[in-house]
Protein backbone atom coordinates (compact mmCIF):
# COMPACT_ATOMS: atom_id res chain seq x y z
CA UNK A 1 0.00 0.00 0.00
CA UNK A 2 3.08 2.21 0.82
CA UNK A 3 4.70 1.30 -2.02
CA UNK A 4 1.76 2.10 -4.21
CA UNK A 5 1.28 5.56 -2.67
CA UNK A 6 4.91 6.66 -2.92
CA UNK A 7 5.04 5.28 -6.76
CA UNK A 8 1.81 7.26 -7.30
CA UNK A 9 3.35 10.58 -5.78
CA UNK A 10 6.66 9.55 -7.87
CA UNK A 11 4.52 9.79 -11.20
CA UNK A 12 2.25 12.97 -9.91
CA UNK A 13 6.22 15.36 -9.33
CA UNK A 14 7.23 13.56 -12.66
CA UNK A 15 4.72 15.12 -14.21
CA UNK A 16 4.40 18.08 -12.37
CA UNK A 17 8.30 18.39 -13.63
CA UNK A 18 7.31 17.80 -17.18
CA UNK A 19 4.32 20.09 -16.80
CA UNK A 20 4.20 22.49 -13.92
CA UNK A 21 1.09 23.98 -12.60
CA UNK A 22 2.03 27.60 -13.23
CA UNK A 23 2.72 26.88 -17.03
CA UNK A 24 -0.38 24.73 -17.69
CA UNK A 25 -2.94 27.35 -16.02
CA UNK A 26 -0.99 29.86 -18.24
CA UNK A 27 -1.74 28.15 -21.19
CA UNK A 28 -5.34 26.88 -19.97
CA UNK A 29 -5.89 30.57 -19.82
CA UNK A 30 -4.51 31.32 -23.32
CA UNK A 31 -6.73 29.29 -24.44
CA UNK A 32 -9.69 30.54 -22.65
CA UNK A 33 -8.69 34.27 -23.62
CA UNK A 34 -8.10 33.37 -27.08
CA UNK A 35 -11.32 31.54 -27.54
CA UNK A 36 -13.22 34.24 -25.84
CA UNK A 37 -11.61 36.55 -28.42
CA UNK A 38 -12.64 34.98 -31.30
CA UNK A 39 -16.38 34.64 -30.48
CA UNK A 40 -16.80 38.31 -28.73
CA UNK A 41 -14.75 39.68 -31.92
CA UNK A 42 -16.87 37.54 -34.64
CA UNK A 43 -20.28 38.83 -32.58
CA UNK A 44 -19.01 42.14 -32.52
CA UNK A 45 -18.70 42.52 -36.03
CA UNK A 46 -21.81 40.80 -36.76
CA UNK A 47 -23.43 43.31 -35.08
CA UNK A 48 -22.06 46.11 -37.19
CA UNK A 49 -24.30 47.86 -39.59
CA UNK A 50 -24.62 46.42 -43.36
CA UNK A 51 -24.29 49.74 -45.04
CA UNK A 52 -20.39 49.87 -46.03
CA UNK A 53 -19.57 52.78 -45.19
CA UNK A 54 -16.05 52.45 -43.57
CA UNK A 55 -16.41 55.52 -41.36
CA UNK A 56 -19.87 54.57 -39.72
CA UNK A 57 -18.10 50.76 -39.53
CA UNK A 58 -15.24 52.66 -36.97
CA UNK A 59 -17.66 55.02 -35.47
CA UNK A 60 -19.77 51.90 -34.76
CA UNK A 61 -16.69 50.17 -33.45
CA UNK A 62 -15.55 53.02 -30.98
CA UNK A 63 -19.28 52.86 -29.50
CA UNK A 64 -19.40 49.62 -29.59
CA UNK A 65 -18.93 48.04 -25.67
CA UNK A 66 -18.30 44.74 -27.31
CA UNK A 67 -14.80 46.41 -29.19
CA UNK A 68 -13.77 47.80 -25.85
CA UNK A 69 -14.15 44.71 -24.20
CA UNK A 70 -11.87 42.91 -27.11
CA UNK A 71 -9.34 45.72 -26.35
CA UNK A 72 -8.92 44.68 -22.76
CA UNK A 73 -9.36 40.66 -23.92
CA UNK A 74 -6.22 41.56 -26.45
CA UNK A 75 -4.14 43.46 -23.06
CA UNK A 76 -4.90 40.14 -20.94
CA UNK A 77 -3.70 37.89 -23.30
CA UNK A 78 -0.68 39.63 -24.04
CA UNK A 79 0.47 40.08 -20.57
CA UNK A 80 -0.76 36.07 -20.17
CA UNK A 81 1.65 35.21 -23.24
CA UNK A 82 4.70 37.15 -21.58
CA UNK A 83 4.49 34.90 -18.28
CA UNK A 84 4.07 31.90 -19.95
CA UNK A 85 6.83 32.79 -22.31
CA UNK A 86 8.68 33.29 -18.96
CA UNK A 87 8.05 29.50 -18.19
CA UNK A 88 8.52 27.83 -21.66
CA UNK A 89 10.05 27.57 -25.33
CA UNK A 90 8.26 29.28 -27.69
CA UNK A 91 8.39 26.33 -29.79
CA UNK A 92 6.32 24.80 -26.99
CA UNK A 93 3.44 27.46 -25.79
CA UNK A 94 2.71 28.55 -29.79
CA UNK A 95 1.77 25.00 -31.24
CA UNK A 96 -0.68 23.70 -27.84
CA UNK A 97 -2.22 27.50 -27.32
CA UNK A 98 -3.65 26.08 -31.21
CA UNK A 99 -5.90 24.15 -28.84
CA UNK A 100 -7.97 27.39 -29.42
CA UNK A 101 -9.09 26.73 -32.62
CA UNK A 102 -10.77 23.45 -31.74
CA UNK A 103 -12.43 25.35 -28.44
CA UNK A 104 -13.44 27.69 -30.94
CA UNK A 105 -14.56 25.33 -33.49
CA UNK A 106 -16.69 23.58 -30.93
CA UNK A 107 -18.38 26.73 -29.65
CA UNK A 108 -19.11 27.97 -33.07
CA UNK A 109 -21.17 25.03 -34.10
CA UNK A 110 -22.91 24.67 -30.28
CA UNK A 111 -23.53 28.16 -29.97
CA UNK A 112 -23.51 29.92 -33.60
CA UNK A 113 -24.73 26.56 -35.04
CA UNK A 114 -22.22 26.29 -37.71
CA UNK A 115 -22.15 23.58 -40.23
CA UNK A 116 -19.94 20.67 -39.12
CA UNK A 117 -18.60 17.96 -41.33
CA UNK A 118 -16.19 14.54 -41.26
CA UNK A 119 -12.89 16.00 -42.71
CA UNK A 120 -12.94 18.58 -39.62
CA UNK A 121 -13.33 16.19 -36.73
CA UNK A 122 -10.59 14.34 -38.54
CA UNK A 123 -8.80 18.00 -37.68
CA UNK A 124 -9.49 18.29 -34.54
CA UNK A 125 -8.66 14.50 -33.99
CA UNK A 126 -5.14 15.13 -35.66
CA UNK A 127 -4.28 18.47 -33.95
CA UNK A 128 -5.08 16.65 -30.59
CA UNK A 129 -2.64 13.59 -31.66
CA UNK A 130 -0.15 16.86 -32.52
CA UNK A 131 -0.63 18.45 -29.03
CA UNK A 132 0.48 15.09 -27.34
CA UNK A 133 3.44 14.40 -29.18
CA UNK A 134 4.18 18.79 -28.37
CA UNK A 135 3.54 17.57 -24.35
CA UNK A 136 6.07 14.67 -24.59
CA UNK A 137 9.13 17.21 -25.33
CA UNK A 138 10.59 19.50 -22.45
CA UNK A 139 8.88 22.41 -21.92
CA UNK A 140 12.29 24.13 -21.76
CA UNK A 141 15.45 23.96 -23.41
CA UNK A 142 18.34 23.12 -20.91
CA UNK A 143 21.26 24.99 -20.90
CA UNK A 144 24.74 23.26 -22.63
CA UNK A 145 25.99 22.89 -18.97
CA UNK A 146 23.08 21.29 -17.39
CA UNK A 147 23.07 19.04 -20.74
CA UNK A 148 26.46 17.54 -20.11
CA UNK B 1 0.09 38.94 -60.15
CA UNK B 2 -3.21 38.41 -60.00
CA UNK B 3 -5.78 38.52 -57.22
CA UNK B 4 -5.38 35.47 -55.26
CA UNK B 5 -1.39 35.34 -55.35
CA UNK B 6 -0.98 39.42 -54.12
CA UNK B 7 -3.43 37.63 -50.98
CA UNK B 8 -1.59 34.88 -50.90
CA UNK B 9 2.44 36.74 -50.70
CA UNK B 10 1.04 38.88 -48.17
CA UNK B 11 -0.45 36.35 -46.03
CA UNK B 12 2.56 34.67 -46.36
CA UNK B 13 4.71 37.43 -45.09
CA UNK B 14 2.11 37.77 -42.28
CA UNK B 15 3.28 34.28 -41.00
CA UNK B 16 7.20 35.68 -41.09
CA UNK B 17 6.45 38.73 -39.22
CA UNK B 18 4.69 36.50 -37.01
CA UNK B 19 7.85 34.51 -36.11
CA UNK B 20 10.10 37.42 -36.23
CA UNK B 21 7.57 39.40 -33.53
CA UNK B 22 7.22 36.43 -30.95
CA UNK B 23 11.23 35.77 -31.46
CA UNK B 24 11.45 39.34 -30.21
CA UNK B 25 8.53 39.16 -27.16
CA UNK B 26 10.73 35.99 -26.10
CA UNK B 27 14.08 37.98 -25.68
CA UNK B 28 12.40 40.43 -23.30
CA UNK B 29 11.62 38.05 -21.44
CA UNK B 30 15.46 36.36 -21.88
CA UNK B 31 16.23 38.71 -18.81
CA UNK B 32 18.40 40.65 -22.08
CA UNK B 33 19.97 44.31 -21.72
CA UNK B 34 17.33 46.22 -22.92
CA UNK B 35 14.10 44.28 -22.95
CA UNK B 36 12.13 46.86 -23.59
CA UNK B 37 13.24 47.50 -27.02
CA UNK B 38 12.52 43.60 -28.04
CA UNK B 39 9.03 44.10 -26.57
CA UNK B 40 8.17 46.97 -28.30
CA UNK B 41 9.90 46.29 -31.42
CA UNK B 42 8.03 42.65 -31.36
CA UNK B 43 4.29 44.73 -30.60
CA UNK B 44 5.40 46.80 -33.45
CA UNK B 45 6.08 43.85 -35.50
CA UNK B 46 2.78 42.10 -34.34
CA UNK B 47 1.01 45.12 -35.23
CA UNK B 48 2.36 45.49 -39.08
CA UNK B 49 0.95 41.68 -39.23
CA UNK B 50 -2.12 42.76 -38.54
CA UNK B 51 -2.15 45.85 -40.86
CA UNK B 52 -0.92 43.17 -43.87
CA UNK B 53 -3.27 40.86 -42.64
CA UNK B 54 -5.94 43.09 -43.32
CA UNK B 55 -5.12 44.31 -46.27
CA UNK B 56 -4.59 40.66 -47.24
CA UNK B 57 -8.51 39.70 -46.83
CA UNK B 58 -9.01 42.32 -49.77
CA UNK B 59 -7.52 39.67 -51.95
CA UNK B 60 -8.67 36.20 -50.13
CA UNK B 61 -11.06 34.41 -48.60
CA UNK B 62 -11.49 34.92 -45.06
CA UNK B 63 -11.35 30.50 -44.67
CA UNK B 64 -8.38 30.82 -47.20
CA UNK B 65 -6.35 33.39 -45.19
CA UNK B 66 -6.70 31.52 -41.75
CA UNK B 67 -5.75 28.26 -43.27
CA UNK B 68 -2.19 29.38 -44.74
CA UNK B 69 -1.90 31.77 -41.58
CA UNK B 70 -1.63 28.53 -39.66
CA UNK B 71 1.87 28.28 -41.17
CA UNK B 72 2.59 30.59 -38.61
CA UNK B 73 3.28 27.48 -36.24
CA UNK B 74 6.02 26.05 -38.71
CA UNK B 75 7.17 30.06 -39.17
CA UNK B 76 7.49 30.48 -35.28
CA UNK B 77 9.33 26.94 -34.64
CA UNK B 78 11.75 27.37 -37.14
CA UNK B 79 12.76 30.98 -36.07
CA UNK B 80 12.58 29.50 -32.48
CA UNK B 81 15.26 27.18 -33.74
CA UNK B 82 17.31 29.23 -35.59
CA UNK B 83 17.49 32.49 -33.74
CA UNK B 84 16.61 31.10 -29.98
CA UNK B 85 18.81 28.04 -30.22
CA UNK B 86 15.71 26.20 -28.56
CA UNK B 87 15.50 22.76 -28.65
CA UNK B 88 13.42 21.55 -31.10
CA UNK B 89 13.37 17.91 -31.36
CA UNK B 90 11.89 15.01 -33.59
CA UNK B 91 8.75 14.82 -31.73
CA UNK B 92 7.97 18.30 -30.95
CA UNK B 93 8.30 18.53 -35.07
CA UNK B 94 6.16 15.64 -35.86
CA UNK B 95 3.84 17.45 -32.86
CA UNK B 96 3.91 20.92 -34.92
CA UNK B 97 3.48 19.60 -38.45
CA UNK B 98 0.09 17.27 -36.94
CA UNK B 99 -1.38 20.43 -35.33
CA UNK B 100 -0.37 22.52 -39.21
CA UNK B 101 -2.19 19.86 -41.00
CA UNK B 102 -5.09 19.35 -38.51
CA UNK B 103 -5.72 22.98 -37.95
CA UNK B 104 -5.70 23.73 -42.26
CA UNK B 105 -8.11 21.10 -42.25
CA UNK B 106 -10.62 22.33 -39.28
CA UNK B 107 -10.28 26.19 -40.74
CA UNK B 108 -10.13 25.54 -44.52
CA UNK B 109 -14.10 24.67 -44.29
CA UNK B 110 -14.94 27.20 -41.83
Amino acid sequence: MLKAHGAIKSNWMSVRKKFPIRLAAGLLLAILIDTALQLVWKSAVLSLPDDGSAWLNVQAVLHDPLFVFVILLMACQFFNWLMILRNADLSYAQPVTSLSYISVFCLSVLYLKEAVDLIQIAGIIIVLAGVWFISQTDHVTQSEEHEA
Amino acid sequence: MGQTAIGVFLVVICTLLEGVGQVFLKKSVLGAVRWYLWISFGVVILLLETVIYSHALRFLDVGAAYAISSLNLISVTFMSRCLLRERVTRTRWIGVCLIFIGVGLVVARA
